[in-house]
């Protein structure tokens, strides 16, 4: 394995996790700031009103929490848009034409979430199918139940007190970017810090090992997909709250740039490797970016451009500065795996 | 991630006739068949001759970017730019012949350069500096929308000129009523078929989806191929934009990433048989998947099925597609889940 052969020396893990693409994306995120603050007028009005900039783009880091967990295992969820409007559709029907109270229906909806995800997993860890087609097909199947859930006039008009989730601030700190911070400590606290969590690198890094050493996988990738579903229902959640309505395609703007996000911070598409700090960069970045290009009056599409284009740059820069050739990475990537794996997963955290 | 248990050998269906009743094709022209029949019961007017040619007229643009898709995700690739490639040829060949009268002759030589450039970028970046396939078009997804942006400035396309009209509707001539879209895609669906079948290209094609490294240790030129590979999607997808302005007489900024042309063709190749894990592939089952969809929503559409639940018919067709596949293989433990 490559992955092996570029391990760093034993005594290397003694330095703290933060790795070098992680303080490239602080030094990112802080050049980023600082131009769009000193070039573009009405960017820095304050630091809560950068802070308040936040709940613009958090819906989205929110999806990318929860995907980290499944890309660390190698997989991908596409479904994560229509679990998010599925979520959000699901809590304003139960609300409105059941009578729940939000305190109740948005339990409910989040629940509901985690069981969609729990079925992604099911269904890719029983037929042994990649997860890129079941979650496609999911994703229709989906996205059909949310549309006739919502009917011609989906529900909306929430309270305030339910809205203040998306738009509200306590002591000047958003209520987003608080639910978003501390769901970042705790997924990286799971990913780094208990069972569950190493056996989700494990997979990633190598499944057959993980087997061989006892891990059962099936519940790991189940595991997963159910964090996933999560927190996109939570993102369905936090979008009803931000607009005050719900939509059945309202997430489907979400899965694009949240994977985007996930794979600027450097997790491994192939899995096992990544951390939740440089996602959570990842996310300012590309979150200011945007805002930035859009309060400096660029179109939507010119800043969906550039984020394409950064991704590409980034990932690229990422490649070449790693070093190695393809030839050499396709063999590493296919080879059998050698007997006695060297590989402590806290490696992979490189 | 290895790859486990024997390669896949095709089986060689002409000398086995149960293996050609089984193979997928059988199936989905058999299941086709069908649900023309069943609809046609229901309703006489599906089987209205105009019906019938709307369905496969129907079915070509999204063959056609499937048949491209097929390459890819042969090589284990995957491209999710072919929407809006599509989208900017649709955009930039519908604009310049109604703005400059760019001739038909014209149009097809500037979408497929379009699309092999389009496609060239994407396949130096997968093998030059081996980003993963779907980190590559998921980047060029968004470059290339905003380029359709860029180009049309908002504007879209209403109409088209006749000779446009006729490439998209028209027959070949009046002793020979086949809609000239549908010879197009028959044509490339036999070019692309033979390039697999018989050319030492397509062969490096499944070598590279089967094993990388063997592939290149067999002498196989991994970075030419796969380069060639997304060029070839590239421009197919290019052609299905032109056909789709043709064919419509619109075209807007938002064409092909609003259809999710990227999703719908990955179901397509799926539906069609061919294994997301490479190595092997149906041109023919991807071409009969795409009339198949379309047969299915359009008799959806005379049953009076509301059209919500058409999305959610095609998830359970891709999930039937994709589960009797890994049914029919024999337990393989180490596939990734």
């Amino acid at each position: 394995m490559t992955r092996a052969l570029r391990e760093t020396p034993v005594t290397a893990r003694r330095r703290p996790r933060v790795g070098g693409w992680e303080l490239a994306l602080v030094v990112l995120l802080l050049a980023q700031l600082l131009f769009f603050s000193l070039a573009v007028s009405g960017f820095y009005d304050g630091v809560s009103g950068l802070l308040n900039v936040t709940t613009n783009f958090l819906p989205f880091g929110l999806v990318a929490l929860g995907l980290v967990p499944v890309i660390l295992t190698g997989g991908i969820d596409l479904s994560v848009g229509s679990i998010a409007g599925f979520s959000a559709v699901l809590m304003a029907v139960l609300w409105k034409h059941f009578g729940l109270s939000l305190g109740v229906a948005v339990p409910l909806a989040l629940l509901a979430g985690g069981l969609l995800g729990a079925l992604n997993g099911l269904l890719i860890t029983r037929t042994r199918t990649e997860p890129l087609i079941i979650t496609l097909a999911t994703s229709f199947v989906f996205t059909s139940v949310t549309t006739a859930m919502a009917g011609a006039e989906p529900p909306s008009g929430f309270p305030d007190s339910f809205n203040a989730l998306g738009t509200g601030a306590l002591g000047g700190v958003p209520y987003q970017l608080i639910l978003f911070a501390v769901l970042a400590v705790v997924i990286s606290l799971l990913i780094t810090r208990t069972r569950f969590g190493r056996s989700v690198v494990m997979v990633g890094y190598n499944r057959d090992a993980t087997r061989y050493s006892g891990i059962d996988v099936d519940r790991t990738v189940l595991g997963v997909y159910v964090i996933s579903g999560l927190m996109a229902a939570l993102a369905g959640v936090v979008l009803a709250a931000y607009y005050s309505a719900v939509r059945s395609d309202m997430g489907d703007i979400l899965l694009l740039t949240a994977l985007t996000m996930v794979v600027l911070g450097g997790v491994n598409i192939f899995g096992g490797e990544g951390s939740v700090l440089g996602a959570v960069l990842a996310v300012l970045i590309l979150g200011f970016l945007r805002q930035g290009l859009l309060i400096a009056g660029f179109s939507d599409m010119v800043t969906t451009m550039v984020t394409g284009a950064i991704l590409l740059i980034a990932i690229t820069a990422k490649n070449l500065l790693a070093g190695g050739g393809f030839v050499a990475r396709l063999q590493a990537r296919f080879a059998r795996p050698v007997p006695p794996a060297p590989s402590p997963p806290e490696n992979a955290m490189k | 991630m290895p790859l486990s248990g024997p390669p896949h050998v095709p089986a060689r269906a002409g000398r086995d006739w149960r293996a050609l009743l089984e193979s997928r094709e059988a199936i989905l022209i058999a299941a086709t068949v069908l649900v023309t029949l069943i609809a046609g019961l229901l309703n006489h007017d599906f089987l209205a001759v105009s019906n019938l040619r709307f369905m496969v007229l129907n079915s070509v643009v999204l063959g056609l970017v499937a048949l491209g898709q097929t390459l890819v995700i042969i090589t284990k690739g995957i491209d999710l730019s072919v929407a809006p490639v599509l989208g900017l040829a649709a955009v930039v060949s519908g604009l310049l012949a109604t703005r400059q009268g760019l001739p038909l002759w014209g149009a097809v030589l500037l979408v497929l350069a379009l699309g092999a450039v389009l496609g060239l970028i994407n396949g130096a970046l997968v093998s030059s500096i081996s980003i993963p396939p779907i980190i590559v078009t998921l980047g060029t997804y968004s470059l290339y929308g905003g380029l359709i942006f860029l180009y049309s400035g908002g504007d879209q396309v209403n109409s088209v000129p006749d000779s446009y009209a006729h490439f998209g509707n028209g027959v070949l001539a009046p002793w020979f009523p086949v809609p000239i879209p549908i010879l197009v895609l028959l044509v490339i669906m036999l070019a692309v078929w033979f390039l697999l079948a018989h050319l030492p290209f397509g062969r490096n094609i499944l070598a590279i989806g089967n094993n990388p490294a063997a592939a290149h240790h067999a002498g196989v030129p991994v970075k030419h191929t796969l380069t060639s590979a997304y060029i070839i999607t590239g421009m197919l997808a290019a052609l299905a934009g032109l056909i789709y302005v043709c064919y419509t007489g619109s075209a807007t900024a938002t064409t092909g990433t609003g259809d999710h042309f990227e999703l719908q063709s990955i179901a397509t190749v799926l539906i069609g048989g061919t294994a997301v894990a490479g190595g092997r592939g149906s041109v023919f089952g991807t071409v009969l998947g795409s009339t198949f969809l379309s047969v299915i929503l359009t008799a959806l559409v005379f049953l009076h099925v509301p059209a919500i639940w058409y999305s959610a018919g095609e998830g359970l067709m891709i999930l039937i597609a994709v589960t009797s596949n890994s049914l029919r293989r024999t337990a393989t433990p180490g596939r990734s889940a």
